[in-house]
C-alpha cells in the first residue's frame, strides 16, 4: 500500500478561481519526488494540503491510511509530527540558538506543559547534536540562527523536520533563495535522507534541471492540475515546454553530433 | 510632450505641483479659521485691573523664587526621597501588573493567533478604554475603592493595559508568520509557539515598550498624587502651591521630578535604540 494517496484533490481560496483541482497521485515510501511547475501554478498549496496547513475542500488525502481531511485537533497534531516540513524562507526562530530551533522539532510530541517548559530528554538531545553533525553544523550549535549563512540556516530547518522522525518530508522551495553552491549541498543531504534514512521526500521546486538530477519521479503542474507524472529522464524539453507554457527551439542536431 | 496631459495649472499660468484635492483646501480652510477664532478671542478677554508691567515683574519675581531659590521647608530630604520613592512605587506596581496582565491580553488581540472576532472584541474595549483619561478611571475607581493609592494604581493599571496591549500585540503581529507555521507544521501546540516562538522573538520590544510606560506612568503617579490623594511627591506639590503658597518648595519639588524624568527618559532612550528596529521606532 502507498504512503501517500491524492484523490482529486480540489482547492480553493476565494470559491472562484481554483487554486487546485482533480489532483490525482500516489507517493511509495522511500520515494524522491519533485513537483515542478510555474509561479502560481498550486504547488506550495498541494504541499500545504498534505500535512493540512490548508484545508481540503474537494477530494481526499490519505496519509499512512489516515483522512487527512477528517482529522480532528488532537489527531492532526499526531498526523503532523509524521509529516516534516522544510521552507524557502528556512522560518526559524532568529533569535534562539541552532540547538534550539532543531529541538523544537519534537513540540508535536510533547504536553502543552512540558514543551512550555521547554523538557526534553537527554537522548532528543543527543539525537539533535547528531543531526547537526552529519549535516555538518554541529560547530554552529549554540550560535544564534541570525548569525548563521542562508545555506547553513536551511540545514537546521533539515535538521528540525528529520528530528520529528518523519514518515514524510514535505521540502517548499527549499533552495530558491540559496546561490548554487549551497543548493547542491541541500539537494544533496535531501537525497541521503531518503537514500540512508529511508525517509520520502516531496520537493517543489523551480529548477527543473535539478529536479531532474536529484529525483526518481516528478509531478507537473500547470494551473492546478497534474500534466505530468513520470519518471525523471522522461521528463522531455516538449514535455517541460507543456508544464511552463514555454516554447524551447530544438536543440540543434548539428551540435549533438558536434559532442559525440 | 505628452506629460503636458497631465499637467495643472494654476489660473495665473504657472504649472501647480500640489494635487488640489478636497483634503487639501479643507486643511487650508480650517487653519484659517482657527487663526481667527485665536485672534477674536483676545479681544473678548476681562481685562480691568490689569497692570501688565506689574503683572510681568510678579511673575518674573514668582519664577526666580521658585527656580533660583529653591529650598525645602516642610519636610527634610529624607522625607523628600521618601516620597519619591512612593511616587515610583505606584508607578512601578502598576506599569508590571499591567506588562503581565497586558501580555496574555495581547495574544488575544493579535490577528496571528486568535481568530478575528476576538481580537476585534478585544480591540474595541482597550479603544474605549483608552478613550477615556487615567484620571477619570482613577476617580471612577476611587468610588469603590476610596482615595488613595489603591484607587491610583487600579486606575493606572487600567490604562496601561489598554496602551500595552496595543503596542505588544502590534509587535507580536510583526513575528514572521513563517515561523508560525513551520511551528504548527511539526505538530506544536499554541502555547509552544507563544513561549518558544512568539516571546522570544518580541522580548525585548515588550521590555521597550514596558519601560516608556514605567515613564509616562511616572508622569500620571505625580498626578495623581494631588488629583487622588494618592500620597508621594505629586500629594507634596500640591500641598506646597495650594495650601502653604510655598514657591520655594514648588521649585524644589519641580527639580526632582525634572531630575528623575530626565533619568527614567535616558534610560528609554538607550533601550529603545538598542533594541527597537527602524520600523517600529516611534
Amino acid at each position: 500500500m502507498s504512503l501517500l494517496t491524492v484523490q482529486q484533490l480540489g482547492k480553493s481560496y476565494n470559491n472562484q478561481n481554483k487554486v487546485l483541482q482533480n489532483v490525482n497521485f500516489e507517493v511509495d515510501a522511500g520515494e524522491f519526488i519533485s513537483i515542478i511547475g510555474p509561479s502560481g501554478a498550486g504547488k506550495s498549496t498541494l504541499l500545504r494540503c498534505i500535512n493540512r496547513m490548508v484545508d481540503i475542500d474537494e477530494g481526499a488525502v490519505i496519509f499512512d491510511g489516515a483522512d487527512v481531511g477528517t482529522l480532528n485537533k488532537k489527531e492532526l497534531r499526531k498526523l503532523r509530527t509524521d509529516i516534516g516540513m522544510v521552507f524557502q524562507h528556512y522560518n526559524l526562530v532568529p533569535r534562539l540558538s541552532v540547538i534550539e530551533n532543531v529541538l523544537h522539532g519534537r513540540f508535536g510530541y510533547k504536553t502543552t506543559l512540558q514543551g512550555v517548559m521547554g523538557r526534553f530528554t537527554e537522548e532528543e538531545k543527543e539525537r539533535a547534536f547528531f543531526l547537526l553533525e552529519k549535516l555538518g553544523i554541529v560547530e554552529h550549535a549554540y550560535k544564534r540562527c541570525d548569525q548563521l549563512s542562508g545555506g547553513q540556516q536551511q540545514r537546521v530547518g533539515i535538521a528540525r523536520a528529520l528530528i520529528q522522525e518523519p514518515k514524510i518530508v514535505l521540502c517548499d522551495e527549499p533552495i530558491a533563495s540559496l546561490d548554487p553552491n549551497a543548493s547542491k549541498i541541500i539537494m544533496d543531504h535531501l537525497k541521503s535522507i531518503t537514500m540512508e534514512l529511508g525517509i520520502t521526500c516531496i520537493v517543489n521546486l523551480h529548477q527543473v534541471e535539478v529536479a531532474r538530477d536529484y529525483s526518481d519521479r516528478i509531478i507537473g503542474l500547470r494551473q492546478g492540475q497534474v500534466v505530468f507524472d513520470d519518471v525523471s529522464h522522461r521528463l522531455t524539453l516538449e514535455r517541460t515546454d507543456v508544464i511552463y507554457g514555454t516554447k524551447t527551439k530544438p536543440v540543434p542536431v548539428v551540435r549533438e553530433l558536434a559532442t559525440v | 510632450m505628452q506629460a503636458t496631459t497631465h499637467m495643472k495649472r494654476r489660473s495665473d499660468g504657472r504649472i501647480s505641483i500640489k494635487s488640489g484635492n478636497e483634503v487639501q483646501l479643507i486643511m487650508q480652510l480650517t487653519i484659517l479659521i482657527l487663526t481667527v477664532l485665536t485672534v477674536l478671542a483676545f479681544l473678548f478677554f476681562d481685562y480691568t485691573g490689569l497692570d501688565i508691567q506689574r503683572a510681568i515683574q510678579e511673575t518674573a519675581y514668582n519664577l526666580k523664587v521658585m527656580f533660583l531659590e529653591p529650598a525645602l521647608s516642610h519636610f527634610g530630604w529624607g522625607e523628600a526621597i521618601y516620597q519619591v520613592g512612593i511616587t515610583l512605587g505606584l508607578a512601578f506596581l502598576s506599569t508590571i501588573l499591567g506588562a503581565v496582565l497586558s501580555f496574555f491580553l495581547a495574544l488575544s488581540a493579535a490577528t496571528n493567533l486568535t481568530n478575528e472576532w476576538i481580537t476585534k472584541i478585544v480591540r474595541i474595549f482597550l479603544a474605549f478604554i483608552r478613550a477615556v483619561p487615567t484620571v477619570l478611571w482613577v476617580l471612577i475607581f476611587a468610588i469603590a475603592a476610596g482615595l488613595g493609592s489603591e484607587a491610583a494604581v487600579l486606575g493606572m493599571l487600567f490604562h496601561s493595559i489598554a496602551y500595552l496591549v496595543k503596542a505588544f500585540s502590534e509587535a507580536f503581529e510583526e513575528v514572521d508568520k513563517g515561523i508560525i507555521e513551520a511551528l504548527r507544521a511539526t505538530g506544536a501546540g499554541w502555547w509552544h509557539i507563544v513561549v518558544h516562538a512568539i516571546l522570544p522573538s518580541t522580548f525585548t520590544y515588550l521590555m521597550s515598550w514596558t519601560f516608556l510606560r514605567f515613564e509616562i506612568n511616572f508622569a500620571v503617579a505625580v498626578a495623581m498624587g494631588a488629583a487622588a490623594g494618592a500620597g508621594g511627591i505629586g500629594f507634596e506639590l500640591f500641598m506646597a502651591s495650594s495650601f502653604y503658597f510655598d514657591l520655594r518648595e514648588v521649585g524644589m519639588i519641580t527639580y526632582m521630578i525634572l531630575v528623575l524624568a530626565i533619568i527614567l527618559e535616558v534610560i528609554s532612550t538607550l533601550l529603545k535604540n538598542r533594541y527597537f528596529p527602524a520600523s517600529i521606532k516611534n
